[in-house]
């Protein structure tokens, strides 16, 4: 079926295969050597000869990461913002791309065009005046100085991509059921909703990886309450420049890691689907 | 997209591709053969069904075709096609505007709509004339109300969020840049006092910047150009392996994407830490140190760059290929192309869109780079020799209390990439690509 | 071209709005309040071995809490090297900032300016213990006759060298600076394993005596007039003298040249290195590390033989934040945290040497140790300027950038010590 495949003659496709797999170990190290280290007994992450397996599996980095701090509570911070940022971006962009791929208004191309604009802000600029912003909200040192600039950065692209999927559900379904005499509202939330709803899933990852990654706010805004704290700050507090405490930082990864890794499989075939819409739209 | 549904009867896409029935792991087959068994119509999403309609619809398309396919760029006509015969001459052509991107099937009926004055001829073509006729200007929006206030309903949330969030931090940060604005005047100890561009003055002519500024073009560049390499290369290589290999470089990339940029960076600053990192015992390296020299230490980074961000490419590329009709890249073959010139003269120009589009979001992602080179140059390297644009707008702001010698970094970047948009939006646009 | 005109229109629209008004100030005035109860903050700086440091703090806090029903001290402890954000961020925003912290005596100029510190000039006077203050210590927190906080402890750094390694290589302990260099040399060519004398590149403090036994100055002037004195010939001898210590026949420079003092401590307190510049306060660290009983400590040898290199007069102090609404609980906690009785147990489990004379002789018969510390402190010590730019900078790694820029070969002494001291005037320009 795959038509490239049907005619490689047989060395050359060995030679493909056989580098492929290659490059998927090579790709896939940094990741198993992470997951590695947090495992690796103290004595042999600090070893100057790294040996790429472990015969002592022990869980004392993590306990230590654990014990460290309250790395529990800033994990659970760190899941509030993404949660809260995937839910609130997804339900704003969902409104959003309906009303450009929808409906026909005056400045509707200039708005998709700001969108696309928007995208290129580049976020880290604006921590000087984002900073002063939640200085006089007074949300400095709380979780909302996080989610809602994040909320912000992943509209653009989340309402760009999304608007393929609300552009598939054929209009002949809006038509009819209109004539059903459902209300407008009725149509955006029972009906057009369900359908575009495996879009939003593969848009929400990227919003969730923004929120979930953010260092330089959290560094920013955080400022002296250390139970607002995120996980990537907890992270390089194990980092530390002079003396980086390996053990503790690779468990802390590797914890970071996978909530995001899960995410990722469990919505991947939506998001490559989606990307191939958002990217040729 | 709603346009190929238009033409993409239920029965096309059924009919279309089976491929995604299969059991193995093939994200793209998958994704078409799931959408495709959701709701009548909502499939288009997946790249599969996309892929369907242009097999399908390939005998119609080929006679409707020829003249608004006729756009892509030259190099898309195969030199050996005529000796393909004409199916295939006609899928070739086709496919840029069905297949890979859909866009252009919708962007005939817009022109059709007399908006680029092209011959009106071309519009009353094939299917497209028995659809509802599109109104001018709405170029592929829903042919139902315009709605009135109903989409600025829907809107208002967005708005208000990205007007707040967004639009008025971008203007503190051009307002900012025209002050002196130290620790002393956000404090309130002094007053702030406009400096008209005495930032901008003082910016440009501190030899540093330059210096960064053109450190971050270079740097910034090598990435792109790496990631594409790496991620179109792999993309066709996925196409030529059985299930398993596929299975086992997706899911490594996928690993690789889903990493966050903090735990990339220190993972990859141990995988080369000059006492316990494996990469320094491999190559037998000693204990030399890959954050000491400059260029090495930029390396070292775009090394990791590269690898959490060549997935996207990869993934993208990849299923863009799927959508390529399977009877060109058999001819091509047959014709006893080389995979070089096969990509060259067959799939680069065909996916030309989609490598406009990674291409960009490459550029603009790249020239961010921030976490990277802060954790693993330790904020900008020895004596700032790693520094880029904006891990130095942060330092001069936040290190440095210069909130408006930062801010006017900021500006400076934000023009620039202001400019990337706008090649971005004309290439768009010289596609004939709808918004 | 519909789309560029319409984006061009936007452009034009943008800019019409953004009419012409100042970005805002925070109003960092002094807060009326003067709660009784609630929650205090603290920041306290994170040390190379903090725990025993948090011991006693969580001491002096129990017995606070206790004293005080309602009151709950939450104390955080801040790392050294990016604490100059976080500071600034606490002024910028006064509700979260603490009520108390901790602060570097290089700080006390640029704090004040950026109106973070209370004026606690009365309140130190009406304090039985302060009359025994050191006035060096007095003087750190004192700017334009006003006291901004109580001294912590003094930190002044001398030479840690390795007893064990200098007997097997039968070195003696040097006398002068060459000395000091030649011995560095010949630890790590007999022992490659080890750094002859651990140098960092950011280490400003470290290097500084090179600077200043060579007869150079940081800076020169008073008051708001200062000058950079970093390209003088004097000055440049000594970055010439410290940065030539950076090579294979030494600390590798792409090991060393971008460690801090930090790094150099845990350097010699994991027995990799034969000698390191480190203070009193560093004392703890190294006697936790696999080198105790394996080293002793002696004044860092000037130029001539028998001379002593004028060291930083460095040390902390502790300091109540204008922002604070607990002024008389904050006030209170501050002279607790800075009690006699509190800096003789942090000596004990730190080795910070107290600020109190009568505290700091005390100690001094006990603890042997104490001994070329005090040595060097009465030999005469060396302060950043006393401007409100030295924060600037010092935060914006000028210094630093100096010693690296020479260490990597990017510039010679000459080319990077004027740069050096073209950015510090700029500074001190600024700033005033």
């Amino acid at each position: 079926m795959n038509p490239l495949r049907a005619r490689v003659r047989r060395p050359g496709r060995l030679a493909a295969e056989a580098s492929a797999l290659l490059i998927a170990v090579v790709v896939a190290f940094p990741l198993y050597w992470m997951v590695l280290s947090a495992f690796k007994p103290a004595g042999e992450i600090e070893s100057s000869e790294p040996r790429p397996w472990t015969l002592a599996p022990s869980l004392d980095s993590f306990r230590h990461v654990f014990g460290q701090q309250e790395f529990g509570r800033y994990f659970l911070n760190s899941l509030l913002v993404a949660g809260c940022v995937v839910i609130a971006s997804a339900l704003i962009a969902f409104l959003a791309a309906t009303a450009v791929t929808r409906f026909r208004f005056r400045l509707r191309t200039t708005l998709l065009i700001m969108f696309l604009v928007a995208q290129m802000v580049p976020v880290e600029a604006l921590t000087i005046p984002l900073f002063f912003l939640m200085r006089d909200a007074g949300q400095l040192n709380t979780l909302g100085s996080l989610i809602l600039p994040h909320i912000a950065f992943s509209l653009p692209f989340a309402i760009w991509m999304l608007r393929g999927f609300v552009k598939a559900v054929p209009e002949a379904l809006e038509e009819a059921a209109y004539i059903d005499g459902a209300s407008r509202a009725r149509f955006l939330w029972q009906i057009l909703f369900p359908l575009v709803l495996p879009g939003l899933v593969a848009t929400s990852v990227f919003s969730f990886i923004s929120a979930w990654n953010d260092f330089l706010f959290a560094k920013s805004f955080i400022i002296s309450d250390t139970s607002q704290s995120t996980l990537p700050m907890a992270l390089l507090v194990f980092y530390k420049p002079d003396d980086p405490d390996w053990g503790g930082v690779m468990a802390a990864s590797t914890v970071m890691t996978i909530p995001v890794l899960v995410f990722f499989v469990l919505v991947q075939r939506r998001l490559v689907s989606g990307l191939g819409g958002a990217v040729k739209d | 997209m709603s346009r190929v549904n238009d033409h993409a009867e239920p029965a096309d896409t059924e009919g279309g591709r089976v491929a995604g029935a299969s059991a193995e792991f093939d994200p793209v087959e998958a994704g078409g053969a799931s959408a495709g068994a959701g709701a009548a119509g909502s499939d288009a999403v997946g790249t599969g069904a996309r892929a369907s309609e242009t097999r399908a619809g390939t005998g119609a398309a080929a006679g409707a075709a020829p003249a608004p396919a006729a756009r892509p760029p030259h190099g898309s006509r195969p030199a050996h096609a005529p000796a393909s015969g004409p199916g295939n001459v006609a899928a070739a052509e086709a496919a840029p505007a069905g297949g890979v991107r859909e866009g252009s099937v919708a962007a005939p009926a817009r022109q059709g709509g007399g908006s680029t004055g092209r011959p009106p001829g071309k519009e009353a073509r094939g299917r497209r004339s028995g659809r509802a006729r599109v109104r001018r200007g709405a170029s592929g929006a829903s042919p139902l109300v315009s709605g009135g206030w109903t989409p600025w309903l829907y809107l208002a949330p967005a708005l208000v969020v990205l007007g707040g969030l967004l639009v008025y931090p971008i203007y503190q940060l051009g307002l900012i840049s025209f002050f002196q604005y130290t620790q002393a005047q956000v404090s309130g100890g002094e007053p702030t006092t406009f400096e008209g561009f005495g930032n901008y003055a003082e910016l440009f002519g501190d030899p540093q910047f330059w210096q960064v500024l053109l450190a971050t073009v270079l740097f910034a560049t090598a990435c792109v150009v790496s990631t594409l390499a790496v991620g179109c290369a792999l993309a066709v290589l996925l196409t030529r392996v059985r299930a398993l290999p596929r299975l086992a470089l997706m899911l490594a990339a996928l690993g690789a994407w889903a990493t966050p940029a903090v735990t990339g960076s220190t993972v990859w600053l141990f995988l080369f830490d000059p006492d316990f990192g494996p990469v320094n015992r491999m190559l037998g390296l000693g204990d030399h140190s890959w954050t000491y020299g400059r260029l090495s230490a930029f390396f070292l980074v775009l090394l990791e760059v590269v690898w959490c961000s060549f997935p996207f490419v990869m993934v993208t590329v990849y299923a863009g290929i799927r959508a390529v009709p399977g009877e060109v890249l058999e001819a091509a073959s047959l014709d006893g192309a080389s995979q070089w010139r096969i990509w060259r003269s067959v799939l680069a120009p065909m996916l030309r869109p989609i490598l406009v589009v990674v291409t960009i979001q490459s550029i603009i992602w790249d020239f961010k780079v921030f976490t990277q080179i802060y954790v693993m140059t330790n904020g900008g390297g020895i004596a700032g020799q790693n520094l880029v644009l904006n891990v130095y707008a942060y330092q001069q702001a936040f290190a440095s209390s210069q909130y408006g010698l930062g801010s006017a970094i900021g500006v400076v970047m934000l023009l620039i990439l202001l400019a990337v948009t706008l090649v971005y939006l004309r290439l768009l646009r010289r596609q004939g690509e709808e918004l | 071209m519909k789309l560029s005109v319409r984006f061009a229109g936007l452009t034009a629209l943008a800019a019409l709005l953004a009419t012409a008004c100042a970005p805002q100030t925070s109003s960092n005035s002094s807060s009326d309040k003067d709660e009784k109860t609630g929650t205090l903050r603290v920041w306290l700086f994170q040390e190379v071995g903090n725990a025993p440091k948090e011991k006693v703090v969580d001491s002096v806090v129990a017995g606070f809490e206790k004293a005080h029903k309602g009151t709950k001290v939450d104390v955080e402890y801040i790392p050294v090297d990016t604490r100059a954000q976080r500071v600034k961020a606490a002024f910028n925003d006064p509700a979260s900032a603490p009520d108390v912290m901790e602060y570097g005596n290089t700080d006390t100029a640029g704090h004040v300016k950026d109106g973070g510190l209370l004026d606690v000039t009365k309140e130190f006077g009406d304090w039985s213990e302060a009359k025994d203050t050191d006035p060096t210590a007095r003087q750190s927190v004192t700017v334009d006759g006003k006291l901004y906080g109580a001294p912590f402890y003094v930190g002044v750094r001398a030479l840690y060298y390795r007893t064990d390694v200098f007997e097997e290589l039968g070195l003696s302990v040097p006398k002068t600076m060459d000395e000091l260099a030649s011995a560095a040399r010949e630890i790590r060519a007999a022992k490659p394993e080890l750094y002859g004398l651990v140098v960092g590149g950011a280490y400003t403090y470290g290097a500084m005596p090179f600077v200043w036994a060579n007869g150079g100055e940081i800076a020169s002037g008073k008051g708001g007039s200062y000058a950079s004195g970093i390209d003088s010939p004097e000055a440049r001898k000594g970055i010439k003298a410290y940065t030539s210590l950076f090579g294979d026949d030494n600390c590798p420079a792409a090991k060393c040249a971008g460690m801090g003092g930090n790094d150099t401590i845990s350097a010699f307190a994991a027995g990799k290195a034969g000698m390191a510049i480190g203070g009193d306060f560093s004392h703890t660290a190294v006697e936790a590390g696999k080198v105790k009983g394996k080293y002793a400590v002696v004044p860092l040898p000037g130029v001539k033989s028998g001379s002593i290199a004028p060291a930083f007069a460095g040390g902390n102090n502790i300091g109540v934040l204008k922002s604070t609404s607990h002024r008389t609980l904050a006030v209170e906690l501050m002279e607790q945290l800075a009690s006699k009785k509190t800096q003789s147990e942090l000596f004990e489990a730190m080795g910070f040497l107290p600020t109190f004379t009568d505290v700091r002789q005390q100690v001094a018969r006990q603890e042997p140790f104490v001994k070329p510390f005090v040595r060097t402190l009465s030999a005469g010590t060396k302060f950043v300027p006393a401007s409100p730019a030295w924060a600037q900078i010092d935060s914006s790694l000028v210094l630093p950038t100096m010693f690296q820029e020479v260490i990597s070969g990017k510039k010679d002494v000459t080319k990077a010590s004027e740069d050096a001291a073209k950015k510090m005037n700029a500074a001190f320009g600024s700033a005033g």
